[in-house]
């Protein structure tokens, strides 16, 4: 199914403005994801998600106020759309029934 | 919020090139963050973090894709011009090799250029505060006028301007006294540094591991290390609470410092507080006026300052302060941080300085080199260009505008300039060292490490070589009419040639001129390190004291039959070490400055010093002084006999001439000879012992003083130079400098010899045909060689003219501060450019050889 597949990076990109709901924007996710992963990652990187996550119809973005410190400029407010979820719930459920699978993880 | 900006070029960069949707969004989270950063991480961390983001933007996803109908058009186009590039350069081998050799060579030296610069550019550009910085330095006058410039100031000036002037935020003094050797634990460890007030840390961007800023240098004996010393002398950094000693002082280390930035002028190892020494006896005369050879005063001005106020409080102070001193005024100059370094003009800096001057010197010898390279290949490129004419002339008919052949042929010039950048940068690589080698500023101040706003500059700069040297060539190109070269119509004796001369002459101009530059410093240094000083060197070993009781290691030295004599001096004359004052006959007014060395009575003789009249020092008796033939002229004495026995007032004391000795250069090839003498005060603690040795193993007569040294003195190394090598030492900077010419000149030479072959080469190849009708019709070899060497000859000629009393000129201004100049014959001017034309000639005689020997019969059976 072309089109809706879900890369790593943008699995928990998503999980990431849902888990930020009202407050989900550029610098806010980058830090949420550096925070919860350990990992850096560049602005760039992640503009190339959230592009490829709209495109898909997965997520929907809105301009919200500025800020002094942003220069003026306004920040672009980002929201995961129904179909956005039933894509993550879908790879989730492909997850668990694998998981299911596997006899006795615990015990490796 | 921090009233710093995000960096400018690259935030342009990204305006320029991202899709205007998303540059409102991209721009302000990347600006959010680094506010935030600058915040947590300070200035320099946040821009290296916003440069890398703005980077890692340039990506598909976020820059402009150009607009359909037009640019694709432009775009394929494009591409054909970088095919028709790639295509030209490996179809004409040797052109393009000759090219991208000599522009890479080039290059390399701008690579080296570049970065010096920018690392030059970036110091002391860590401080927050760099915009608010001055520091206070001192112009002081004597009473006949003679003025110099000095970095330091005194303390006193730092302790009235904290009390009288309230309007600074910060008010920083430090003295450089504090270095020698650290004590702990009976080991010892040397070490520099600077006593400095409380506030350091306020006033200037150095951080602390551990300890706290504010108070770690507020109280008496508290000392702050940095990382290195710390774990040199304890093998922590988890030391503060310690004590170390230095002489008799006991330190309590108060905090752990992070080794200071490398492009900082503030260096140090470690920092004490100036309270320390405030109110000590010994230290007294610091804080007096008059006190100001290395002690400093920076000033941190409020926002919004107005630099007035600080000069109308100078002013006062010093006005007040110079009304009690009598033979000399000091002057204060305001220096903003930013513009310390590089400088130049000013005695005693704080730490290693970089000579503006050299930084010019430079960047004027690479546009030399550099501007070589570009005209080989506008000369090469011209050359060949009736080869390209069909395929010009086929672009126009088709509808080709001048401007788009102008942009194709610029175009070729930067991807030759690209793929000689990749050489240029290995050549960088391998040259990085062998620059910082060059010259003592360079070794302490320079790294060249690249960083990538460096190497944007460097592909920066191959863009704009490119342009520089393919401009010429497509201009002529462009404007070829396409009736005429479809026609095949031959251009010879168009302006072009005439064009390519004047480059070639340029070249050999330059090239000449470095070549008889390098000649000129090289006989100054040679005549600078035979120089007849007026007495002897040879066989002295000149040993470091190191703060040693001389007593005992003399008569160990005295012991080693290999020492012939040992004399002692309180510096070694003639090495660029000189101490003077005033002196004045007792009773009288008018005095005259005098250089002088504190001497034993072995000295004169050690050193073979002819006495001419009166008699050497007594080993005892009151202050005795022998003086040079200049000392009793500035003072007027006829007769060297009526000088013996007069007073003289000297370094605060009263003193008596017992003898005078025939004039001698104390000083250097810069120095001429003042009034001087030696000074005789058996109390007074030697810093230097001269060993006259006499020996057939110079090797192991040094381990056997090395031996005696250890036994009496076992925390320092034996500290022995010979004589000439540390005069040697002294010039070093006039062989650095004749390497860095010398390099510059084979590049530059190397570079024109290649531009010459390329058209030596053309010239003989286009005219093969002439050249073998004129054999068939009887001219002989030397004949074909005459003529196509007579086309080169005026070019030398006119090179060889321009360039000698141009560098000629040149050396002249360079070397002005140089007082015994090397005598020069006018003739040996022309020994620079001897090897340059004969290697010309070389060039020019195997290549019209190769097309006089060529046999009629190749070149003209097809016609």
């Amino acid at each position: 199914m072309k089109g809706t597949y879900l890369g790593e990076f943008q699995e928990i990109v998503l999980l990431t403005i849902i888990v930020l709901a009202e407050n989900a924007y550029g610098v806010s996710i980058q830090d949420e994801i550096e925070l919860r992963t350990k990992r850096s990652v560049s602005r760039g990187a992640l503009h190339t998600a959230l592009m490829r996550l709209e495109e898909k119809g997965f997520i929907q973005s809105e301009y919200g106020g500025a800020t002094a410190e942003r220069g003026g400029r306004r920040k672009r407010f980002y929201a995961v759309t129904n179909l956005g979820r039933s894509a993550l719930n879908e790879a989730k459920s492909v997850r668990d029934e694998l998981w299911s699978l596997i006899p006795n993880v615990q015990g490796q | 919020m921090s009233h710093h900006q995000p960096p400018k070029t690259l935030t342009r960069l990204l305006q320029l090139i991202c899709r205007e949707e998303f540059y409102e969004e991209l721009q302000g989270d990347l600006e959010e963050r680094y506010y935030r950063d600058v915040e947590e991480k300070g200035t320099s961390k946040a821009r290296r973090k916003y440069n890398l983001e703005m980077i890692r933007l340039i990506r598909p996803s976020v820059i402009k894709s150009p607009t359909i109908s037009k640019s694709m058009n432009q775009l394929s186009m494009l591409r054909n011009y970088t095919v028709v590039a790639f295509r030209n350069i490996k179809r004409q081998k040797l052109f393009s090799a000759i090219n991208i050799i000599g522009l890479a060579i080039s290059m390399a030296v701008g690579l080296i250029t570049i970065s010096f610069i920018t690392e030059m550019e970036s110091y002391d550009e860590f401080h927050t505060n760099l915009n608010r910085l001055y520091r206070i330095g001192t112009t002081r006058t004597n009473h006949i006028n003679d003025s110099n410039d000095y970095a330091s100031t005194s303390l006193l000036l730092g302790d009235r301007l904290e009390e009288e002037y309230a309007a600074a935020d910060q008010v920083v003094s430090m003295f450089k006294g504090l270095w020698g050797d650290l004590n702990k634990d009976e080991k010892l460890f040397n070490f520099s540094g600077l006593y400095t007030s409380h506030n350091f840390f306020e006033a200037f961007s150095f951080t602390l591991k551990s300890g706290n800023p504010q108070t770690a240098l507020a109280e008496p004996n508290s000392m702050v290390i940095t990382e290195d010393l710390a774990m040199k002398v304890f093998g922590s950094i988890d030391v503060v609470g310690e004590t170390v000693k230095k002489g008799n002082l006991v330190f309590t280390i108060t905090g752990i410092a992070n080794n200071p930035p490398k492009n900082s002028h503030i260096q140090f190892d470690a920092l004490a507080s100036l309270a320390t020494i405030r109110n000590m006896e010994e230290y007294e005369y610091l804080f007096e006026w008059n006190t100001m050879w290395s002690s400093y005063v920076y000033v941190m001005l409020p926002q919004n300052h107005n630099i007035t106020d600080l000069k109308i409080i100078l002013d006062k102070i010093v006005t007040d302060e110079n009304s009690k001193m009598e033979t000399f005024s000091m002057n204060p100059n305001i220096d903003a941080m930013a513009d310390i370094f590089p400088g130049d003009g000013q005695y005693n800096q704080l730490g290693n300085m970089m000579q503006k001057s050299y930084i010019k010197q430079v960047i004027i010898l690479a546009l030399i080199v550099l501007f070589s390279a570009c005209f080989n290949y506008a000369n090469l490129s011209i050359a060949r260009s009736l080869k390209r004419a069909k395929e010009i002339g086929i672009r126009k008919v088709i509808g080709a505008r001048k401007s788009q052949l102008f942009n194709q042929f610029v175009l070729e010039a930067i991807v030759v300039a690209f793929i000689s950048l990749v050489f240029a940068f290995g050549l960088f690589v391998i040259l990085r060292p062998s620059f910082i080698a060059l010259d003592y500023s360079t070794i302490k101040t320079t790294t060249l490490e690249l960083t990538p706003q460096i190497i944007l500059y460097f592909v920066a700069f191959a863009i704009l070589i490119g342009a520089l040297a393919g401009m010429i060539p497509s201009a002529l190109m462009t404007k070829f009419s396409p009736l005429a070269v479809l026609k095949g119509i031959s251009m010879r004796g168009d302006r072009g040639i005439s064009i390519r001369k004047v480059m070639v002459a340029v070249q050999f101009t330059l090239s000449i001129g470095l070549a008889t530059l390098v000649y000129l410093t090289y006989q100054q240094y040679q005549f600078a390190l035979n120089f007849d000083l007026g007495f002897t060197t040879n066989n002295i070993l000149n040993v470091d004291l190191h703060g040693n009781k001389p007593e005992v290691l003399r008569s160990a030295f005295e012991q080693l039959p290999e020492v012939k004599m040992v004399s002692h001096s309180s510096l070694i004359p003639s090495t660029g070490n000189l101490n003077s004052d005033e002196a004045k006959i007792v009773g009288e007014i008018d005095s005259i400055v005098t250089y002088s060395n504190y001497v034993d009575a072995n000295y004169l003789q050690n050193f073979d010093h002819e006495l001419i009249a009166g008699e050497n020092f007594r080993e005892t008796g009151d202050d005795q002084m022998i003086v040079n033939e200049t000392f009793l002229n500035a003072f007027g004495i006829k007769n060297n006999q009526d000088a013996l026995g007069k007073r003289i007032t000297y370094y605060d004391r009263n003193r008596t001439i017992v003898g005078v000795v025939k004039d001698f250069h104390y000083g250097t090839i810069y120095n001429t000879i003042k009034p001087f003498a030696f000074l005789h005060k058996p109390e007074l603690q030697p810093e230097y012992f001269n060993l006259k040795i006499q020996s057939t193993n110079i090797l192991t007569t040094l381990d056997k003083l090395d031996e005696v040294w250890s036994e009496i003195d076992p925390h320092h190394e034996f500290d022995g130079t010979f004589y000439d090598v540390q005069i040697q030492g002294f010039y070093k900077h006039m062989e650095a400098k004749m390497k860095m010419y010398g390099l510059l000149a084979v590049i530059a030479i190397s570079i024109s010899m290649l531009g010459l072959l390329g058209m030596v080469i053309y010239t003989t190849e286009s005219r093969i045909k002439e050249l073998t009708i004129r054999k068939v019709l009887g001219a002989s070899v030397s004949n074909l060689i005459i003529l196509v060497g007579s086309n080169f000859s005026w070019i030398f000629l006119f090179a060889t003219a321009i360039s000698i009393p141009a560098s000629y000129y040149l050396y002249q201004q360079l070397s002005n501060s140089i007082a015994h100049k090397a005598p020069l014959n006018l003739f040996e001017l022309i020994y620079g450019a001897i090897p340059i034309i004969a290697i010309s000639l070389l060039v020019i005689l195997s290549q019209s050889l190769k097309a006089a020997q060529t046999n009629p019969a190749e070149t003209l059976r097809n016609d």
